[in-house]
């Protein structure tokens, strides 16, 4: 009976702890989507370069030493097959995807090129784009539909930003 | 015409300098709004690398009320009208995302959990998810976090229906 007692005590002192310090702090704090979380974890030995659509994520994911690529459904919770997008002798530097995740924009440096490419998942297509003056992209920005790339680019010394509008 | 065009590869894409580019010495980190009107990069004010925020039409600032301090920024992101702008600042020590509400003139600063720094975000196009980019015993990590009890959505115009973060939540 006492034992129970002081459970309960304790449980009340922990709640009130929790509430005065949330209003004490009165801050907005961020809450973890912890299933997906642990998911993101568990599927590569690391990931950077986030990108995200209305419900896809897109990511540099490394697994066994190799950096690809990855579009994940977060609905399904799964990677979506990339047919022809991924290469063994190319590395993969900045990743961007349209809000239905149709379209992916990429960086990536194979041989002594860096690749400014533009992916379609439909197709299994890789279009390669060209700049209007020569530079060597680094960054890239899609908007929701996929049809304007912003993309930073080494010109110079120094970094632009250039649009480009898809035709297609 | 597509095949062809797929086959000769670059097409007829227009290529064009992002409004201002000429004027400012440095833009990095580009990130476009949803919808495509707007576009904010980091340029350098004064040594102190800065969010600024330009409507692609006719290349003008739009105003910030929240991001004339805390430099140096990095990896900006806007949602679908661009009405939020997630931005990674400078306090103290700290690497902290802050997301400012251009409608309501509403600042959000969004510590991470755990005192860890955040390095690249990425804000959903709805705003009602966030992604995180953070180092974790020597390797990189990407965390997904809820933002629908702190932001209201931003959706295209037209569209009712949201990918709701239940869906995704644990």
């Amino acid at each position: 009976m006492r034992y129970v007692h002081l459970l309960s005590l304790s449980t009340w002192f922990s709640s009130f702890l929790l509430c005065f310090g949330l209003a004490a702090c009165g801050r907005e704090a961020l809450r973890p989507i912890q299933g997906l979380n642990r998911f993101l974890l568990q599927s590569a030995s690391s990931r950077r370069e986030p990108a995200l659509g209305r419900r896809w994520l897109a990511s540099l994911s490394n697994e066994k030493g190799r950096e690809k690529i990855e579009l994940i459904d977060l609905r399904s919770r799964r990677p979506v097959p990339l047919p022809g997008l991924n290469r063994p002798d190319a590395q993969p530097i900045s990743v961007s995807v349209s809000a239905n995740g149709e379209r992916l924009a990429l960086v990536r440096q194979r041989d002594d090129q860096t690749e400014l490419l533009l992916y379609r998942r439909s197709l299994g297509s890789v279009q390669r784009l060209e700049l209007s003056a020569k530079g060597i992209p680094r960054q890239v920005s899609l908007d929701g539909p996929g049809r304007i790339l912003a993309v930073q680019v080494s010109r110079d010394g120094r970094w632009d930003v250039d649009l480009i509008r898809l035709s297609i | 015409m597509l095949l062809g065009c797929l086959a000769l590869g670059s097409c007829t894409n227009t290529v064009e300098r992002a409004p201002g580019g000429i004027l400012q010495r440095s833009q990095q980190d580009p990130a476009l709004s949803g919808n495509g009107e707007m576009l904010a990069v980091i340029v350098d004010q004064r040594g102190r690398p800065t969010v600024q925020l330009r409507d692609i039409q006719n290349g003008k600032i739009l105003p910030l009320r929240h991001f004339s301090r805390h430099q140096p920024h990095s990896s900006p992101s806007l949602s679908w009208n661009g009405r939020y702008l997630a931005v990674i600042t400078q306090r103290g020590n700290r690497r902290l995302m802050i997301i400012e509400d251009r409608l309501s003139g509403r600042v959000h600063p969004l510590p991470l959990p755990g005192g860890r720094d955040p390095v690249r975000l990425s804000l959903a196009p709805d705003a009602r998810q966030v992604a995180l980019q953070v180092a974790d015993q020597g390797h990189w990590r990407v965390e997904l976090f809820d933002l629908s009890q702190i932001l209201e959505p931003d959706k295209p115009a037209g569209l009712q229906s949201s990918f709701p973060s239940t869906e995704l939540g644990s």
